[in-house]
């Protein structure tokens, strides 16, 4: 007996994206952190900053945090993302 | 009816399994072969096409199509009675308050907590009398299961892949149960949640693993209650101090007694609010002290709202032993209640929040 | 991303359309971490992560 059986998973893939241009330098940039706002993650933006200012010759640094750290980074944040020269963002625990 | 999936052909019973568990698509059991007829059969009882769109998953942008959900409920073993409930668990499921992608995600490790409601129950032989958290009917049982294997292989839900669970629980296999409206002299918890006692109804929430008390030494509300109320408290202090909804399901022993002294739902949930809270420097006293830092005098409780109690009345005829079910993470998921029906033109169903209202 | 979510992060760019995105890796868990270690996570996360911001 022969069963004819079908795919239970989506067909569709999502459509491939395209990375923002890279810059020539951090030096004087903007730089925006969207943080997922769990525990340990203020020190930890703190030093990333520090060091961005220091070490790198970052100008401005804008930290924003998720209000839920399960959930995509809300309408607001993502639009102010174009506001800034470079957005670093992290998945951790 | 036609349908869109691509189709594979196998020789035996044995190799269709051997193709579903090699490419991934199972919970580790075996699954029952979705042939285009079982899956048309599911679609036609909800009159529904297969390219009918049940709701776009926000994170990715995915359509979630109704053959897709057939295709996996009948490899859960669902039959047509049973897929209008998977339908309206997964149009639950995919409003933004149950944040689905975070609630199946997540190290936390819940499990999506599926409640049937209305004349649906005994259409399907869920009555939720004994066992009713375990394997009490093959309803609830294939029913849970499907909502697994549509995480699993509509949105990735595998474990290691988006499902980051530390250990999530057994639950994971299947989570479903039917509140018993047998001799329910309270409202039913979808009425509770603003729907008609006549309509069919599912509810969803992101839910830990069921936590059993049992108290069979006292008639008095109170005490009974305080059992209840005792085990939230533990799992403020040692899971999470996020608060949200809980679910409580309440034997027919412990509700007669309830119901013998007039204490309905709402009375219950009202009794709970108060006594289910803690101080925050409760956490110290279990190891967490290093979170509770210049607060140890906040009050957490467990819920924001009495009403985001939900109050399900379940279990067999004998026994004092309840359950107190955990929400996931409080505040960041929310319990959704939706009516069953099999209406395609009309305006979505109202859906019922969790939250204050 | 912290060490223990590498295989998360590499699903989440194939299914977000962006496959082989490139990510700076620091020590897992973040949470429990000192203040002192936190600083070594930040230092380790810029000296990858700046050559992926730049041309």
């Amino acid at each position: 007996m022969i069963f004819r059986v079908l795919d239970p998973t989506p067909e569709k893939t999502a459509p491939l994206g395209q990375k923002a241009p890279r810059l020539d330098t951090l030096r004087g940039k903007t730089v925006g952190f969207i943080s997922n706002g769990k525990e340990g993650t203020k020190a930890f933006f703190a030093h990333m900053e520090d060091v961005l200012r220091k070490d790198y010759g970052v100008a401005n640094v804008v930290l924003r945090a998720k209000p839920n750290y399960s959930a995509p980074a809300p309408a607001a944040i993502v639009g102010e993302i174009k506001s800034w020269d470079a957005v670093i963002s992290g998945i951790g625990d | 009816m036609q349908l869109a999936s691509r189709t594979y052909e196998a020789d035996s019973i044995a190799s269709v399994q051997e193709l579903y568990h090699s490419n991934g698509w199972t919970d580790g059991l075996p699954i029952v072969p979705p042939t285009e007829d079982a899956v048309r059969a599911c679609l036609e009882r909800v009159m529904m096409t297969p390219d009918q769109l049940i709701g776009i998953e926000p994170v990715r942008e995915l359509p979630i199509t109704a053959e897709k959900l057939a295709i996996n409920a009948v490899m859960a073993g669902c039959l047509p009675m049973h897929f209008p409930v998977v339908v309206t668990a997964w149009m639950a499921m995919m409003r933004e308050e149950f944040l689905m992608h975070g609630a199946t995600a997540s190290t936390g490790g819940c499990a999506v907590l599926v409640v049937i409601n209305g004349p649906i129950r005994e259409e399907i032989g869920a009555l939720g009398s004994f066992n009713a958290l375990g394997n009490s009917d093959r309803g609830t049982a294939v029913i849970g299961r499907a909502i697994r294997l549509c995480l699993i292989n509509l949105m990735d839900v595998r474990p290691g892949a988006i499902d980051r669970s530390t250990l999530g629980h057994p639950g994971k296999y299947s989570y479903c149960v039917a509140e018993d409206e047998d001799d329910l002299a309270w409202t039913t918890l979808a009425e509770q949640r603003g729907l008609p006692r006549e309509a069919s109804a599912v509810t969803v929430m992101a839910a830990g693993a069921p936590r059993q008390i049992m108290n069979e030494w006292t008639t008095k509300p109170e005490e009974i209650l305080e059992t209840f109320a005792a085990e939230m408290r533990a799992n403020l202090r040692h899971y999470s101090i996020h608060p949200g909804n809980y679910a409580l399901i309440i034997p027919k022993q412990l509700r007669e007694h309830l119901q013998a002294a007039k204490w309905s739902k709402s009375d219950i949930a009202a009794f709970i609010h108060e006594r289910a809270r803690i101080h925050r420097r409760e956490w110290a006293d279990v190891g967490k002290g290093n979170v509770v830092r210049d607060r140890g005098d906040s009050v957490y409780p467990a819920m924001q709202s009495a009403d985001q109690l939900l109050v399900i009345g379940a279990g067999g005829p004998a026994g004092g032993f309840g359950a107190v079910i955990p929400p996931w993470l409080g505040d960041k998921s929310y319990a959704v209640t939706l009516p069953i029906g099999a209406c395609v033109d009309c305006e979505p169903p109202p859906s019922v929040k969790g939250s204050v209202r | 991303m912290t060490t223990n979510f590498v295989s998360a992060a590499e699903l989440m760019a194939k299914v977000l359309g962006m496959p082989g995105y490139d990510f700076a890796i620091i020590d897992h868990p973040v949470s429990s971490a000192t203040d002192a270690g936190l600083r070594e996570r930040a230092i380790a996360a810029l000296k990858q992560g700046s050559a992926m911001l730049l041309r």
